[in-house]
């Protein structure tokens, strides 16, 4: 399998302690991958260590065969890595249109933003608003909308549901299944894990800062174990 | 009657001169996060420069470029060689810093061109009287210079793709960085913005009354002020602030003399501040 996104044997943390703890995880191209776990399994850690927010860090990350694991954090959203934070993921004083203007490193930057807009129409009918005025919702679609302005090869989304209200919850699952037509790899940091492996390819659950396990949407879905101990019951 | 509008149009042209300031002050508060103390200094070299400028070529618009010139030269050497050094510490320590830079700007000008107070060389021209007010033509000179130099800066932050990423960087340092915006670009930029806009204050506070080393510093605090009462962070905010503050303190000079009317803008602030804590245009704080 060529893989866009490799990492390989990553450890690191925000201070002494090793939150991952030799971590190796593969993305095929235009693959859903969710990455699911309990609390402290080093889920939020990975998504950071993938944009290079870590502090501390060593093993490598490679985008498409290259070593990124030392470029700073601008330069691998240049190189194709998209980002969708939790919260906080738009410019709340900046207009929606300049939220996507801002992104460097565009090419054919205003025939890009048309195209943003027809992928996400609601907000191409607030385009002159503030983004800082938007729904949680509408901010969320602007938030993946900026992430795909680079045309990135991966997308790390991390925990996209979690701070919508439950009515929304599926139309954002929705929105990450259609990710993938546009031709970007998607790792999915999600708590709710049985609603993101139906809509995966692919699933890795985390333990301890490891993969404990891995494998196809399906047979994750249907595997005991994995269920009972990481992807909680009703979820 | 008469003489309160002379002193509210006098308010007005300091005013405008606090507003430059306060904007100076508030660029590189919103970005790099904290409070710039050099900003005066900045003013004060700007202001050396301006003189020298208009020395060497015998014109006040080529001295002001040459001032705002060198502020902005300045303002990239203190990041290059002071503040890049301190991102990531606390605001603290790049105030401090700042405070530091300050006193350098201010011995070396001290050095360079003495202790005396200099003067730009302007003509003598008598002033228009409309209604009676007397306006002073060189007023409405320097008023037209803070305007336009206002109207760039907004250009700028509103119109440019710099502009634009600065203001990104002001809302959220992180998502900018993830959004593939430089930091280094952006504080560049703004380094270079502000110390430009000082350079521009300091020649402007100049030419309406004298250059000395000391004239940026006195101006740090009435800066400070208005930019807080502005709503910190906030462009526009810094410039009205600055024109109410300067108003105020004009219109007060005969009921409380000259030597308090610096600590009557302070009672002011104060009391905008305890009705609207974030200032007359601050919404959320900036810092995270």
């Amino acid at each position: 399998m060529s893989s866009i996104l490799s990492i390989r044997n990553l450890r690191g943390g925000y201070s002494e302690v090793d939150i991952l703890n030799g971590l190796d995880l593969d993305l095929a191209p235009a693959e859903i991958l969710v990455v699911a776990g309990t609390n402290g399994a080093g889920k939020s850690t990975l998504a950071k260590a993938v944009l290079g927010l870590l502090p501390r860090l060593s093993g490598t990350v490679s985008l498409a065969g290259d070593d990124i694991t030392r470029l700073p954090v601008e330069a691998r959203a240049r190189a194709g890595i998209g980002y969708v934070p939790q919260v906080s993921n738009v410019f709340p004083s900046l207009s929606i249109t300049e939220n996507l203007a801002v992104v460097e490193g565009v090419t054919g930057q205003k025939a890009r933003i048309e195209e943003m807009f027809v992928l996400f129409p609601a907000l191409a009918a607030r385009r002159r608003s503030r983004a800082g005025s938007l729904s949680g919702g509408e901010r969320q679609q602007l938030a993946f909308a900026r992430a795909l302005m680079t045309r990135p090869r991966v997308v790390v989304l991390d925990e996209p549901t979690a701070a919508l209200s439950p009515a929304l919850v599926e139309e954002s699952f929705a929105r990450i299944a259609s990710l993938a037509a546009t031709g970007a790899a998607v790792l999915l940091i999600e708590q709710r894990a049985r609603q993101a492996l139906a809509i995966a390819h692919r699933g890795a659950i985390l333990d301890g800062g490891r993969v404990a396990m891995s494998g196809s949407a399906e047979t994750l879905l249907a595997d005991d174990r994995a269920a009972a101990l990481y992807l909680g019951q009703q979820h | 009657m008469i003489s309160f509008a002379e002193l509210a149009l006098n308010g007005i042209v300091s005013g405008l001169v606090i507003g430059l300031a306060a904007l100076a002050v508030t660029l590189v508060f919103g970005i790099a996060r904290f409070a710039n103390a050099a900003t005066g200094d900045v003013m004060t070299l700007g202001a050396y420069a301006a003189l020298s400028g208009a020395g060497l070529t015998g014109s006040l618009v080529l001295g002001g470029l040459f001032g705002a010139a060198a502020g902005a030269v300045v303002g990239l050497i203190g990041y290059w060689l002071v503040f890049r050094k301190l991102g990531g510490r606390s605001s603290v320590a790049a105030l401090l810093a700042s405070i530091g830079v300050a006193f350098m700007i201010r011995a070396v000008m001290g050095v360079a061109f003495g202790h005396g107070q200099k003067v730009f060389p302007m003509p003598m021209v008598r002033p228009w009287r409309i209604l009676d007010i007397r306006v002073h033509p060189n007023d409405v000179n320097l008023c037209a210079v803070v305007l336009v130099t206002l109207a760039i800066v907004f250009a700028i932050l509103h119109l440019t793709p710099i502009g634009r990423q600065m203001r990104a960087v002001a809302d959220d340092p992180s998502l900018a960085r993830v959004s593939g915006i430089s930091p280094q670009k952006v504080m560049m930029a703004l380094w270079a913005l502000a110390g430009a806009v000082s350079g521009v204050a300091g020649t402007v506070v100049g030419i309406k009354t004298v250059v000395s080393p000391e004239m940026g510093w006195e101006l740090l605090l009435p800066a400070f002020a208005a930019a807080i009462l502005g709503g910190i962070g906030h462009a526009g905010g810094a410039i009205v602030a600055g024109i109410a503050l300067g108003i105020v303190q004009e219109v007060a000079t005969p009921f409380v003399g000259f030597t308090y009317k610096i600590a009557l803008s302070f009672v002011v602030l104060l009391a905008v501040l305890l009705v609207r804590p974030k200032g007359l245009f601050g919404t959320v704080a900036g810092a995270r």
